[in-house]
């Protein structure tokens, strides 16, 4: 769709977010709270049909982040919704791999690295750290040092 | 030099291991058995079955999960043999450095299986085909 | 007590396991230069296949744990044996001195380096090797038929011109040239392409695909039992091209213009096959057993009626 028909359906939306950053006329950041991620993700992915590319996962000091990317293919416009899980001690994320299955595998990975629970995943088992790395270790925590 | 020497140094075979490298290494090996650098000339041939091998071309900072894998293969070469480690991060880690995921340099790892193996370093990132041929010369005349 | 000690000889020395290994050697060596050369590079040097043999007799032999032991060392051995029985027969079939129905003795000779590999693997205990023994077993299955359709043929053509008692000799099979005629051009044919699988080669190596089932039948062998695969395979490179020499292309001579002629003969037939080997890719199984069994099949059937109506209508180039 055209880029002011995206700026408009996201306009529908607006209730759910925190705000919306637009920090070039192609890059478009959703913030919300991680409870309202699913349904910012289904909204992005049914109704405006936009391409899921990745998933990104976050430690900032006070929170965790986790960022699912979007593109518009036909303007080239990438449009992120940026889930803030205020909970450090057990972060938990509604998985949205039901939804777009191809979501399963960097799940699994921010779940391996960085110790993010996604509830409902399909599969939720060790992707990329090795065979033997002891449970409950996150590498690329910011506290932890290995 | 005696028979079995001489028929090391003119006929050594290849096997082709990853432990854990970006696969730019890997490539300039694939590179490296192509027709048009002709290695077949030195005898060198590339076989499938680490038990037909004498010598492991071995790319990649050892990783946790390739280190096991990595000391079975040494197990399984039939000696006399020569590691090869290709690439910087084969010699020491490389940009890896420090990593979490990383089980020492691949000759920490092969020492542990063998303290006398025959290691041989060809640095580079990645080393062009020339370096690996000239490499490995300079290997099997040291022998 | 001479008689065994001249056996011996032919056996052993000439022209049998040395002799032989000694040719079969050089014919490697030339598959590999002829390869290189099609493949605008500088090939080995011509003591590469010796340098080979020399370096795995110098290195250790590993057993896998879950192997059976007695079958596994014993199944290069057997594989070698038959070669080499294979090898010295035709030569003395060559020299003259064969007897009737060598042609069976051949063909049975012919299936023991296939059943070696077969036998080898299945005892090597690993999967890899498995796979690559059912392809093997799949790979005879397909080609045995159509390579003794071939000699049917061949009969065929020289059921006129041959006395009746001596039919099945190869002596007297290799006084005619049956390839000079339509249906023994066609058995020709389908014959080297049976002749290329049972060799091992591309297209029909799947067997012992290096990329892709990693080394597949001989995965698990090394050292001196690899290396007696290896004198194997050398010594086939002698054997079935001149048996193919031998049946359909008119044999080679013991003196003079035929002992040139007829070498000159087995070397267009080597370089047929490393040509087929070079220009081709690797088939699959099931693509190479419908190749055999109909498409070759096809052919031959076309072949043996062609020849019988030769035979009957007096037509020799047919």
């Amino acid at each position: 769709m055209k880029q002011e028909e995206l700026d408009n359906r996201l306009s529908e939306i607006e209730g759910e977010l925190l705000s919306v950053e637009r920090t070039e006329d192609n890059r478009i950041f959703l913030p919300c709270e991680s409870e309202k991620a699913y349904a910012v993700c289904k909204f992005l992915f049914e109704e405006l049909q936009l391409r899921f590319v990745i998933s990104t996962g976050v430690d900032a000091e006070h929170c965790f982040e986790v960022l699912h990317h979007f593109t518009n293919d036909e303007s080239g416009c990438i449009v992120t919704v940026k889930a803030m899980i205020r909970d450090r001690e057990a972060p938990e994320l509604e998985s949205i791999a039901p939804l777009i299955p191809g979501a399963e595998w960097i799940e699994r990975e921010m779940h391996d690295i960085l110790g993010i629970n996604f509830k409902n995943h399909p599969n939720l088992r060790r992707l990329i750290l090795s065979d033997d790395w002891p449970e409950g270790v996150y590498p690329l925590r910011k506290d932890v040092k290995v | 030099m005696n028979w079995k020497l001489w028929s090391l140094k003119k006929s050594i075979w290849v096997f082709h291991v990853n432990a854990g490298a970006c696969n730019n290494c890997d490539i300039e090996i694939v590179n490296l058995l192509t027709p048009r650098f002709d290695v077949e000339r030195f005898g060198i041939k590339l076989v499938g079955s680490p038990r037909h091998a004498d010598a492991l071309l071995v790319t990649g900072a050892g990783t946790r999960q390739a280190s096991v894998r990595l000391r079975e293969v040494y197990r399984q070469t039939a000696k006399p043999c020569v590691v090869f480690c290709m690439g910087a991060c084969a010699c020491g880690t490389g940009i890896f450095e420090g990593g979490y995921h990383i089980a020492g340099p691949v000759d920490k790892i092969i020492k542990e299986v063998d303290p006398n193996a025959i290691i041989a370093y060809v640095p580079g990132c990645p080393p062009k085909p020339e370096a690996m041929i000239s490499g490995v010369v300079k290997a099997l005349s040291a022998l | 007590m001479i008689e065994a000690l001249e056996n011996l000889f032919w056996i052993v020395i000439f022209p049998g396991f040395v002799f032989t290994l000694a040719v079969g050697l050089i014919a490697s060596w030339l598959v590999r230069k002829v390869s290189a050369l099609v493949q605008y590079r500088v090939g080995p040097p011509v003591y590469q296949p010796l340098a080979d043999v020399m370096k795995l007799m110098g290195k250790e032999i590993l057993i896998p744990q879950e192997a059976q032991r007695a079958v596994f060392v014993a199944a290069p051995l057997i594989g070698l044996a038959g070669v080499l029985l294979l090898a010295t027969m035709l030569w003395l079939a060559v020299a003259g001195t064969d007897f009737v129905g060598d042609i069976l003795v051949a063909l049975y000779l012919m299936v023991l380096p296939s059943l070696a590999l077969i036998l080898g693997s299945s005892a090597s205990g690993s999967p890899h090797a498995a796979l690559g023994a059912s392809r093997e077993m799949k790979l005879v299955l397909g080609y045995e038929l159509p390579l003794v359709l071939a000699f049917v043929v061949v009969l065929i053509k020289t059921a006129g011109v041959v006395a009746p008692g001596e039919q099945l000799s190869l002596a007297a099979i290799s006084q005619h040239a049956s390839v000079l005629s339509v249906s023994g051009a066609l058995a020709f044919l389908v014959a080297l392409l049976c002749v290329q699988a049972k060799l091992g080669f591309v297209p029909f190596d799947m067997a012992e695909a290096e990329t892709e089932v990693a080394s597949g039948v001989i995965i698990e062998y090394s050292g001196a039992l690899l290396a007696v695969w290896k004198l194997m395979q050398a010594m086939m490179l002698v054997a079935l091209p001149l048996f193919l020499v031998v049946v359909f292309l008119g044999g080679i001579g013991t003196s003079g213009w035929s002992l040139l002629a007829g070498i000159g003969k087995y070397v267009l037939v080597l370089v047929l096959v490393i040509l087929i080997k070079n220009t081709n890719p690797r088939v699959r199984i099931d693509q190479a057993m419908r190749f055999f069994w109909f498409y070759a099949g096809a052919t031959l059937v076309a072949a043996v009626i062609l020849a019988t109506l030769g035979n009957y209508y007096g037509i020799p180039w047919l």
